[in-house]
């Protein structure tokens, strides 16, 4: 896509923006309705496809500048290149954010215009002036950081990586000012004993801005971010490995899939405990909050939260090992025999520890981080050891144990209303349905994740990489990893607008149309996955159109792909 | 050339292994007291787990290239797709409409309250007042005379059930409205461990302090609720949520629940 199509799609976007604005100024404009979806749904499906833009333009300039740093520490060109292709697909979806940005904000005043308006007068500077002027001074360091690409190589590379730093600065600060009135909307300053609806009435920016969950979800969202764009290059390299026509492309692209599978499951390991905080700080605004996401209407939606989780975790050390086929000489490569024993006790030694001291008990740690160490401090005085497959085998039997933990529900009823003998968990086995169980399970699923990474780490330096001769069910296995975390940031993202309940901002600005209510997961199901697929489809054709066929346009090649057989 | 005889001989032998792993997982939670549902749902472990182990075994997939590999990767999205549809739709399914009455009952106030509220009621009244014109009118032409209307649709309908002005039926329903059960446990049913059984909630408090704690909930703390991070857990916001007569209605039936044989821990005044 050239320069001038990118900026006409951009420019229709702040044409929206200013467009719907002013039709917000219309006094007593009539409500949208709109046809087939419905105005809640048609909210929806821009602001998620918008979100998964965002999430990927905010997320993959962060390991591309750290690439490009790789790049010039090792004086490697592959993570030059990959950081480079990676940021020409950034370019093209940068247009796309703007436009469904832009979209988002049309629909949204077009259908909720009174709460629109209110919500734009309580986060004014927010909205006209902060975030605008953020991202055009995004916007003017991207292409400034693109098309300073090849003019600043050698001595100028540093100036080059430090503006991707200053990219990645704002682009942070914009995730930040952004989540203020997302993060607002589920839960509203307050203040103990005072009237919300007063107390708003009379809090500054700052009070409204830095509330309950904002801090939480801009931890969320940035982990997630990272994972998102380190997924999506995963997807970028399987593609051009599936059509690669010669063995060094091969080569480059499964070393590409490589590192964007390690950075988006490196990353991924953090997400449960950010989630977390986000849920307990929800919690610890409003308790009730919490029977909601969990025993009543969004349970089943946590159970699909934790099979997907599940499916990812299992997908990313099945990558693993279908890399490990492929290093030479890892039959030599032997694992203690204490880690093997911590995965397997780790989920029901912490389930009993955590149940005596819940977490936040700072005791719940002294039984934890002894655990997790042993493997560390007295490996090497064992003289017992495992082969890496035999471990790495017992990393997907306790994936599945630690996941049939998570997903262990209280009952089997969307509401605990309905809840019934026949249906519920017995007394003596409550436990399994309660946080200390499903901690202890999150826990063992990052544990056992980091084990097979660490034996995967000794077969890489003890053995030696044959790149491009990969099992062609790896590509499978990226693109399987970018689909399901595109539908669980879905699934998440209807869950943390669902929280608000009957309110379109929480206890302070009730939402009296007829789409007020939960909807049934199987429907939001159908249209979480019409929403990835069209990501998809527009992802898939910004890497067609700019890499494949940029690259037939038989332009220099940047970086030397790696030979077969080179570590 | 000997990799997929192996290959099946593998898949035969975890299949077995599964099978066995999943019918000794299905009569332990047999043995256990576990509902069907949930042996049902180890055994479907068990099948999660052989499939893994079978596939890590799986001989490599062939590369693929050009028009064959844009089919395996259009056919890979659809299976994605419907498994992720299918799955979804297989755990048990919220019914909105168990919602949607409850919303209208605890939003009708604010609904009132608000300016789009008043104009829909102005609107309903000009409405009924027109069909009960038409009503006379045509009475009048069939008749020749003046008869009595019939009363206009949407009117006053709030005679009968909780809301006949029986207080503590009205209580009941502020308890299901506000959903308490997902944190209070009654009559055995609902939450277990966030907050206090209430059957014998009516012997220990008097109205007027139940009617404190539900307005500022920390100014009475249950014996055993009384650690720093549950001292938030019950919201401070039914003040604004409820309106008096609402919270006077739930405190009617919470007075009238006396039974001391369940243990409902004794409230301790902290404000």
């Amino acid at each position: 896509m050239k320069t001038w199509q990118r900026s006409l799609l951009m420019l229709f976007g702040l044409l929206a923006v200013f467009g719907a604005t002013a039709y917000a100024q219309v006094p007593n404009a009539p409500t949208v309705e709109f046809p087939y979806t419905g105005n809640r749904l048609a909210v929806w499906i821009v602001a998620q496809l918008h979100i998964l833009f965002a999430a990927f333009i905010l997320g993959a300039p962060i390991f591309v500048v750290i690439s490009e740093w790789l790049g010039y520490r090792k004086q490697d060109p592959r993570y030059d290149r990959l950081a480079k292709e990676v940021i020409k697909v950034t370019v093209i979806l940068y247009s796309m954010t703007a436009l469904t940005g832009g979209l988002f904000i049309f629909v949204l005043l077009a259908t909720y215009p009174q709460f629109t308006t209110w919500l734009i007068n309580h986060f004014f500077l927010v909205f006209a002036v902060i975030y605008p002027l953020l991202f055009i001074g995004e916007t003017i360091v991207l292409y400034l950081y693109f098309y300073t690409w090849d003019a600043w190589k050698g001595d100028k590379k540093a100036r080059h990586i430090a503006l991707g730093v200053l990219l990645n600065l704002i682009g942070t600060i914009t995730l930040f000012v952004i989540d203020g009135p997302t993060s607002f909307m589920n839960t509203p300053a307050k203040a103990e004993g005072a009237s919300i609806v007063e107390f708003i009435q009379a809090a500054t920016l700052w009070d409204k801005i830095f509330n309950y969950s904002w801090m939480p979800l801009n931890l969320h969202r940035l982990v997630g971010n990272v994972t998102f764009g380190g997924f999506i290059t995963g997807l970028i390299a399987a593609y051009l490995f599936m059509f690669s026509k010669t063995d060094q492309e091969r080569a480059y692209y499964d070393w590409m899939g490589f590192v964007g599978n390690l950075i988006g499951v490196g990353a991924l390991l953090f997400l449960p405990f950010m989630g977390y905080l986000l849920a307990y700080e929800l919690c610890d605004y409003d308790a009730s909050i919490c029977p909601y996401m969990m025993a009543d209407q969004l349970s089943m939606f946590f159970e699909m939260q934790g099979a997907m989780i599940g499916l990812i975790f299992l997908a990313s050390n099945y990558y693993i090992w279908l890399s490990m086929k492929r290093i030479e000489g890892v039959e030599r490569v032997r694992i203690s025999v204490l880690a093997v024993l911590v995965m397997v006790a780790l989920p029901f030694v912490m389930t009993y520890i955590w149940t005596i001291y819940p977490v936040p008990d700072p005791k719940s740690l002294f039984v934890l981080l002894p655990l997790v160490l042993l493997p560390v401090l007295f490996g090497r005085f064992v003289p017992f050891t495992v082969s890496s497959r035999a471990a790495i085998k017992v990393s997907f039997l306790m994936v599945i144990v630690g996941n049939a933990i998570w997903m262990t529900p209280h009952g089997f009823v969307a509401t605990g209303a309905k809840l019934v003998e026949e249906l519920e968990l017995p007394g003596d086995w409550s436990f399994l349905a309660l946080m200390p169980a499903k901690n202890s399970a999150a826990i063992t699923l990052v544990f056992v994740t980091v084990v097979s990474y660490i034996i995967y780490n000794r077969a890489i330096k003890q053995g030696t990489i044959v790149w491009g001769k990969i099992d062609f069910a790896s590509q499978f296995v990226l693109i399987f990893l970018a689909f399901s975390a595109i539908w669980t940031m879905g699934l998440m993202g209807a869950v943390r607008s669902l929280l608000r309940k009957y309110f379109h901002t929480y206890n302070l600005v009730p939402d009296f149309t007829v789409e007020s209510f939960t909807p049934t997961l199987a429907y939001s199901a159908w249209w979480i996955t019409g929403i990835t697929l069209v990501f998809y489809i527009v992802v898939s054709f910004a890497i067609i159109l700019t890499l494949r066929v940029s690259e037939s346009k038989a332009h220099a090649h940047e970086g030397s792909p790696a030979p077969a057989g080179a570590k | 050339m000997s990799e997929q005889p192996n290959f099946i001989k593998s898949v035969i032998k975890k299949a077995v292994i599964g099978a066995a792993v999943g019918g000794v997982l299905f009569g332990a939670a047999t043995a256990l007291g576990f509902p069907p549902i949930f042996r049902y749902m180890f055994v479907a472990y068990a099948m999660l787990g052989t499939a893994v182990f079978i596939l890590l075994d799986a001989p490599a997939l062939p590369t693929m290239s050009g028009l064959k590999a844009l089919a395996a990767l259009l056919a890979f999205y659809v299976v994605l797709s419907g498994v992720y549809i299918g799955g979804a739709s297989l755990w048990p399914q919220y019914d909105p409409d168990d919602e949607k009455g409850k919303i209208t009952k605890l939003l009708e106030a604010k609904r009132k309250a608000s300016e789009q509220g008043k104009a829909e009621e102005l609107l309903a009244r000009a409405k009924a007042l027109d069909e009960k014109a038409s009503a006379i009118m045509q009475r009048l032409q069939t008749l020749g005379g003046p008869t009595e209307a019939a009363p206009a649709a949407g009117g006053a309908k709030a005679a009968g059930g909780a809301a006949s002005g029986d207080l503590v039926a009205l209580g009941k329903e502020q308890w299901e409205l506000q959903e308490c059960y997902n944190c209070h446990k009654l009559y055995g049913q609902g939450g277990k461990k966030r907050g206090p059984e209430m059957d014998n909630i009516g012997n220990l408090l008097k109205p007027d302090e139940m009617k404190q704690k539900i307005i500022d909930p920390q100014s009475w703390m249950a014996e055993g609720f009384e650690k720093e991070y549950e001292k938030k857990k019950m919201p401070d916001k039914y003040k604004e949520l409820m309106e008096e007569k609402d919270i006077d209605a739930l405190v009617a039936f919470l007075a009238t629940l006396k039974n001391p044989a369940v243990n409902t821990p004794k409230p301790i005044k902290k404000k």
